[in-house]
Formats: structure tokens, C-alpha cells, sequence
């Protein structure tokens, strides 16, 4: 089960966290996501050759807790994807290919020419795309 | 799928924005007019290379990055390359040239004046104008996979539209 996502800009800026849980814990999905964040630019500032190529956008398991997952996926213009998850296994296929669609559908959102760079993402068609792509999203079956 | 738009009408609007601030909202403001329509291709580049980036895995430095410009982002706006990349290391500088940029090709420079020198002038400046809009979304598109630097074009071979040579040069700042 998807517990959130989130997009942050290349400066570490926030652009779009959204968290399905239900719960009122939107703080410490913040600080997790936060966390992963250190992940990512220790894993591209210093690339160990054995683990990840220099250019993979896909950055694959971040940053395992006690019972949350987090993957992460960079793009070429250092805008980073975030998910984090509560499920225990976890194909690599289908978190890939969710990434592929999230970023197809943030590549829309930013198209828009009301859209601020830098600023949240406020549309609510993309606010839809994600949670349907998160609903889709199950271990298990793939695309 | 998405949906497409006959390529005159594209030529229309960026001839008819050009004209637009330069000729009413900045009228006797050239400079600013200009800079308003790089900032206008600037957001339109930053946006498209993320559009054109998806697939791809990272640039691992700034000749590969200016290379997918020259090649893919390309193609993508003007269905062909870039015909030759010069470039001069030490300097920090590159120069885009392309032989038959498509924006140009219908654009008539009127030579109907007597003056030679008054009508090359202002072909040339109507030309210069035109041309901060390419610039603009070459300089967004660099900028949003990090790489901040200065564009300026040159055209050459007017009023001969068919036969018209670009110069993108692009400095990068330290």
C-alpha cells in the first residue's frame, strides 16, 4: 500500500506531496520524505560503481525503516520522485513502472503555462492522475 | 495521443507576438520587447526539455547535454539537426549552426526600399528581434538541466530566406 509521494525540485524545494493513508500524518511522511533526500544526494554525489551507474534515473530502494520503504527516481532535471510504501515486497518492474507514469504525468503538469517553475503544483488534474496511478498501483500485477 | 496544430499557424503566432511587443506593448522600448520575448522562450525551452528528457538516462557533463540539443530537442522543434558544432574549450564557448532555420523560411523581408542602407538596417532589426525567441528556449532548456549560460544569434544571408544561416552562440559562466 502506497503511503504517499511526493516531487521536490532540484533545490530541495517541495513541489507536491500527497499522502493516502488517511490518517492525519502528513508531518511524519514530511520527514521522511525529507530523510530520503540525503539519500539521494549522497547516492549521486558519490557513485559506487558496484551499486548504481552515474546515469540511472531509476535510484531504487532508498531508505528501508521498520516498516516503511522508500524509492526514489531522479530526472534529468534534478527533479526528484519519492514513494513511500508500507508494503514488504515490492517488484522492482512495477515501482519502475510507476515512476514512468508519474513522470508522465508531472511532465504534463509542468507543461502548463499557468504553472509556476519552482512553485507547488496545484492542479488538480494532476492531483487525479496521481491518485489513480497509486490506486492501480498493486504488488504483484505489472503495468 | 495529443493533438496537433497546422505549422503556419505556429508561424502566425510567433510573428504576430514578435511584432506585438515590439511594436505596441514596448514600442519605445526595443531592448525591453526583446528581453520580454527571450523570458517567453525561456519558461517555453524549460518546460519542453523536460517534456523531451524523459526517456533518457542523465547528462554526464555539458557537451553531452549540448549535443542532445543539437540533435534530439532539435529535431523534435525543427525536424532537423544542427548541421555543425564549433567549439572553443578554453574560452567556454560553442557555436550552433544551423543552415536552414524553418522559422525563417517564410519570413519576407520587404526590399521594395530605394535607401540600400536603410532597408538593411531595419531587416536586420526585424530579423534580431525574431531571433531572441530561439535563444530564450535554447538558454530554458539548459537552464533546467542546470547549465547556466549566455545565447546570441547571428543570421547571415539575408534577405535570402531559403539560404539563411543560424549562429547560436552559447557562454557559459562560471
Amino acid at each position: 500500500m502506497i503511503a504517499c509521494v511526493a516531487v521536490v525540485g532540484h533545490q530541495n524545494n517541495p513541489l507536491y506531496l500527497q499522502s493516502f493513508t488517511g490518517a492525519d500524518d502528513a508531518l511524519k511522511l514530511h520527514h521522511i520524505v525529507h530523510c530520503s533526500l540525503d539519500v539521494i544526494d549522497e547516492r549521486v554525489n558519490n557513485p559506487k560503481r558496484s551499486v548504481i551507474t552515474l546515469n540511472e534515473s531509476y535510484l531504487g530502494l532508498l531508505y528501508p525503516t521498520e516498516s516503511y520503504k522508500v524509492y526514489g527516481y531522479l530526472s534529468n532535471t534534478k527533479v526528484k520522485f519519492l514513494v513511500v510504501t508500507t508494503d514488504l515486497d515490492v517488484k522492482d518492474t512495477d515501482i519502475r513502472s510507476f515512476f514512468r507514469r508519474f513522470h508522465a504525468a508531472y511532465v504534463d503538469a509542468v507543461s502548463n503555462p499557468f504553472h509556476v517553475p519552482g512553485k507547488k503544483i496545484i492542479s488538480r488534474i494532476f492531483a487525479a492522475r496521481v491518485s489513480g496511478i497509486v490506486k492501480a498501483f498493486a504488488p504483484g500485477t505489472y503495468g | 495521443m495529443g493533438r496537433e496544430v497546422a505549422e503556419s499557424c505556429f508561424d502566425g503566432l510567433i510573428i504576430e507576438m514578435v511584432s506585438a511587443y515590439g511594436r505596441r506593448f514596448y514600442a519605445t522600448k526595443p531592448d525591453l520587447a526583446s528581453r520580454r520575448i527571450e523570458a517567453i522562450g525561456f519558461q517555453v525551452g524549460h518546460q519542453l526539455i523536460e517534456r523531451y528528457t524523459v526517456e533518457r538516462p542523465r547528462f554526464s557533463d555539458h557537451l553531452e547535454a549540448i549535443k542532445f540539443i543539437c540533435k534530439e530537442f532539435w529535431s523534435e522543434l525543427f525536424k532537423k539537426q544542427i548541421d555543425n558544432l564549433k567549439t572553443n574549450h578554453r574560452v567556454g564557448t560553442f557555436v550552433l549552426q544551423d543552415n536552414k532555420f524553418r522559422w525563417f523560411t517564410r519570413v519576407l523581408i520587404d526590399p521594395s526600399s530605394e535607401d540600400n542602407e536603410a532597408s538593411q538596417g531595419s531587416s536586420s532589426e526585424a530579423t534580431s528581434m525574431l531571433l531572441h525567441f530561439p535563444c530564450g528556449i535554447i538558454r530554458g532548456a539548459l537552464s533546467n538541466v542546470g547549465i547556466s549560460c549566455a545565447v546570441s544569434a547571428d543570421a547571415s544571408n539575408l534577405p535570402s530566406c531559403e539560404s539563411c544561416i543560424l549562429f547560436f552562440a552559447l557562454k557559459f559562466s562560471i
